[in-house]
């Protein structure tokens, strides 16, 4: 049983592009579901345009290859099934039927015209759980509007917080609430799953990014509504204690991120530093007046922090219990000691036919301790289990599946592929959007042996 | 009354501060009972936490833990004492799930381990939220939401590029650990369906923030290659503060771009809805040539953007199909309209600060909705409901455990 994970036997369709639904139902297929993601070969797959190709080469089949796309359609089988064909739209209603959940993030409407609502499948699944993803919900005057996650830190209120105070909102994240609204679309359809447990009912969820987005700003929105007050952009300070910051170390873009969050961290800083005379001084005593002072201490304390390296920095000062770490780029955190040593990455090795080999995911943040998770299997290929899902689970013969192929309802080949080139790392260096290119890093990850 | 969806559920909240509230108020909204376990004498730290009602720190006043605690009873327990330990073990009986998130051997510490807990009942789902897990080598480092980000490799490639790394101003890796921990702790129930097990979760806050910045690890070990802070805006990026980053509009700020479903809507096709079909296009022509002109865009754009009132551009640009974002304040998202239809507040009555609208419901279940059934609780206020109604401890030895410090 353990083995299983704590969702063995739910099947669930994944029928979702981008980031969000994906990852929800890459954790609930590294959970044991069986996630089937739905996709077609006549239309590109937009996850795999990230430019992540193993080891940089998009070889003969670029979209099996995206780095990116494995990650969030690792553990599920797939099956392509072009949907503006009867014979298509047939299959998957026959796959609605034998399944629990079905997720969709598809333009409101697009589901109905194909004959895949929810109305529709409740006809061939009765308890079946439906969950349409948009980016604003399905009632309301925003409800068209287009779901980018790239745009929700603004959209949903974290923007008005985030920034340099001297120059303007910024983004942190590349879609950052796309993950959150992921993790709570498996709480969410976990919920739905717990009620058809107790009444046999299934339901249609409306799953809208907007409102969980908003939802991690609870405090921000009582502000304003009992104080009429407004974020402000705070950099990475906190809005009462200081130090608070990040700091410049020896090297090149090398930082520590310091944060003392009470009187004793303070003084436990100043004498990690040698209680230099400035820091003894009374401007500097307490919370408030650190506060008040913090441009002048974040100078100072820089002075300080620039003739450690960043590693042994952060172990001197956590060691004294000050909440500090170095700035990790991801070369650190994927062979960082600790998380390797907790298994948060996962080693996996892919099909021989791939010519991708071993790679290294993460895993999840969590562990169970009777029915743990793992990534099951790589990221299917495109098509790649047509044969088990047509055949073994919906009952065609090998000569209907020909026939499916014929009529370009199955394929494994994109139909219209764009053209694949590499980036030139060599010019990402030069002008630095990436800070440094190891040609050994398989070697540096360990790739070879288990992570 | 409908039928919830997880009120077959009893949670046990030990945790403070964000994550595990946030992940109990979840189980709690859509149905669970949830009776909120808080350290006497002082309660969950969360309630010294601002922002506070009319900016008075008073513990009843928190806004942040009133929005976590909402639809939770309330009591006060010290671990510390013999008594207390006993009342724990009487209220885990016949719960679900305790969600805690003391330093990592704690409560082991005090003989309230998971091995303990699950003796005195096997279908107990307990999840540990810690900084760094129950174990490994950061196990006791101190945690913040700034050593998360730090430690994640979201920060080293967020920010300017010849400035410090940056995160955000609010601090989301507790909400993000909130979010994990309930999917998890739900998961684990799913499975107690088929196993009649309960199991212990250990999740950790800092991978919590690492699996948000997933990409970073699959880049390097697909690539080798290290991401920075981007050194300019480029066609196609949405960093910075240039066209297609955040810029000024007339009240406030905007994301404008030119996508408009796939591809990208021509110049002109743009300006056209800005409301300057006239202007010249020669620079613009194509994709490329915007890349290769992006001072010029930006020269020509910037000034007429700011002309526009930030609601006015979003919704004009988003009802025709265009990505547009708007940075919202909180007052935006106080008197959103999609918001307001959809639902998503609901007011309830505080003992102390009176009548509050709160947010909201994060997602739609219509055969069983999200409810607010009652306010955050104050300190210790159902001590006498739990520990006498429904433990049956006699009110002479309520005051006799009070006396203690018990409770």
């Amino acid at each position: 049983m353990g083995k299983k994970g704590p969702l063995a036997g739910l099947r669930i369709i994944d029928s979702t592009t981008m980031v969000a639904m994906p990852m929800a139902l890459h954790i609930m297929a590294d959970m044991g579901a069986e996630v089937i993601k739905v996709e077609t070969h006549t239309l590109f797959r937009t996850e795999a345009a990230r430019l992540l190709y193993a080891d940089n080469e998009p070889g003969d089949d670029p979209w099996n290859r995206d780095g990116s796309f494995n990650t969030l359609q690792r553990s599920k089988l797939g099956v392509t099934l072009n949907l503006k064909v009867a014979e298509g739209v047939q299959a998957f209603k026959e796959l609605a039927r034998i399944s629990d959940v079905v997720v969709e993030n598809n333009r409101a409407g697009t589901m109905k015209r194909l004959g895949l609502s929810y109305e529709d499948l409740k006809k061939e699944k009765p308890d079946l759980i439906y969950v349409s993803n948009t980016g604003f919900g399905h009632t309301g005057p925003w409800r068209t509007y287009a779901g980018i996650g790239r745009m929700f830190e603004l959209t949903c209120g974290l923007s008005q917080f985030t920034g340099y105070p001297d120059e303007g909102p910024r983004r942190v994240g590349k879609s950052f609430f796309d993950q959150h609204v992921g993790w709570t679309a498996v709480f969410a359809i976990l919920a739905a799953l717990h009620y058809r447990q107790k009444t046999g009912k299934g339901q249609w969820l409306d799953l809208a990014m907007y409102q969980i987005g908003v939802a991690t700003m609870g405090d921000a929105l009582l502000d304003y509504e009992v104080n009429g007050r407004n974020g402000r952009l705070m950099g990475n300070r906190h809005p009462y204690h200081a130090p608070h910051g990040v700091y410049p170390c020896r090297g090149d873009d090398k930082w520590i991120a310091i944060g003392i969050e009470n009187d004793g961290q303070w003084e436990a800083l100043v004498e990690a530093m040698g209680s230099p005379a400035w820091a003894l001084e009374e401007r500097f005593a307490d919370a408030s007046s650190r506060l008040k002072n913090q441009d002048e201490i974040d100078e100072l304390l820089s002075r300080w922090t620039v003739g450690w390296e960043h590693g042994e920095l952060m172990e001197a000062l956590q060691g004294v219990g000050i909440p500090s770490a170095a700035v990790m780029n991801s070369r650190d955190v994927l062979t960082n000691p600790h998380m390797r040593s907790r298994g948060f990455y996962e080693r996996v090795e892919h099909r021989a036919d791939s010519g991708i080999g071993p790679k290294i995911y993460f895993g999840r943040p969590w562990k169970m301790s009777k029915t743990p998770a793992k990534i099951r299997r790589p990221a299917p290929g495109l098509g790649e289990h047509n044969e088990f899902i047509l055949g073994d689970l919906l009952g065609r013969d090998s000569g209907e599946i020909g026939r499916l192929y014929d009529i370009n309802v199955l394929g494994k080949t994109p139909t219209d592929p764009p053209d694949f080139k590499p980036p030139s790392y060599q010019r990402q260096l030069e002008e630095g959007t990436l800070a440094g290119y190891d040609p050994d890093y398989a070697e540096i990850v360990g790739t070879e042996q288990d992570a | 009354m409908l039928e919830t969806a997880l009120g077959q559920f009893k949670v046990i909240d030990l945790s403070t501060h964000i994550a595990g509230p946030l992940a109990a108020k979840m189980f709690a909204d859509y149905g669970s009972e949830v009776l909120k376990v808080e350290p006497a004498p002082v309660g969950d730290p969360a309630r010294g936490v601002g922002p506070f009602f009319h900016d008075d720190p008073h513990p009843e006043k928190s806004l942040l833990f009133f929005y976590l605690n909402c639809n939770k009873r309330g009591v006060t327990l010290n671990l510390e004492s013999a008594a207390g330990r006993k009342l724990l073990l009487e209220l885990v009986k016949d719960a679900d799930v305790l969600l805690e998130s003391f330093p990592a051997g704690y409560l082991a510490s005090l003989g309230l381990g998971y091995e303990d807990l699950e003796k005195v009942n096997p279908g107990l789902v307990v999840t540990s939220i810690t900084p760094f897990g129950q174990f490994g080598p950061y196990r006791d480092y101190a945690g913040s939401d700034l050593v998360y980000y730090a430690m994640s490799g979201m920060m080293y490639s967020s920010g300017a590029h010849d400035r410090e790394p940056l995160k955000h101003g609010h601090p989301q890796s507790f909400y993000m650990g909130g979010m994990i921990a309930a999917y998890a702790t739900s998961a684990a129930l799913f499975s107690r369906l088929m196993t009649g097990e309960g199991q212990h979760i250990d999740l950790s806050l800092q991978e919590s923030v690492a699996a948000h910045h997933y990409d970073s690890a699959t880049r390097y070990s697909y690539t080798g290659t290290i991401e920075r802070r981007a050194p300019k805006v480029e066609s196609g990026s949405f960093k910075g503060t240039k066209f297609e980053g955040i810029v000024p509009a007339a009240d406030g700020f905007i994301a404008p771009t030119m996508q408009r479903g796939r591809p990208t809507a021509p110049f002109h096709e743009y300006v056209t809805f800005l409301g300057h079909p006239e202007l010249d296009d020669s620079l613009f022509a194509d994709r490329q040539m915007i890349a290769e002109h992006r001072e010029e865009l930006d020269e020509v754009l910037l000034p007429l953007l700011k002309e526009w009132k930030k609601l006015e551009y979003f919704n004009a640009f988003m009802s025709e199909g265009f990505v547009a974002g708007v940075v919202q304040t909180s007052e935006d998202l106080a008197k959103c309209p999609q918001l307001e239809e959809r639902g998503y507040f609901a007011e309830i009555e505080h003992p102390v600060m009176g009548r509050l609208r709160v947010p909201g419901e994060m997602f739609r279940l219509p055969e069983c909705p999200w409810s607010l059934r009652r306010a955050a609780p104050m300190l210790g206020e159902h001590n006498a409901e739990v520990y006498g109604g429904e433990l049956g401890v006699s009110r002479g030895e309520l005051v006799r455990l009070r006396e203690l410090g018990a409770i």
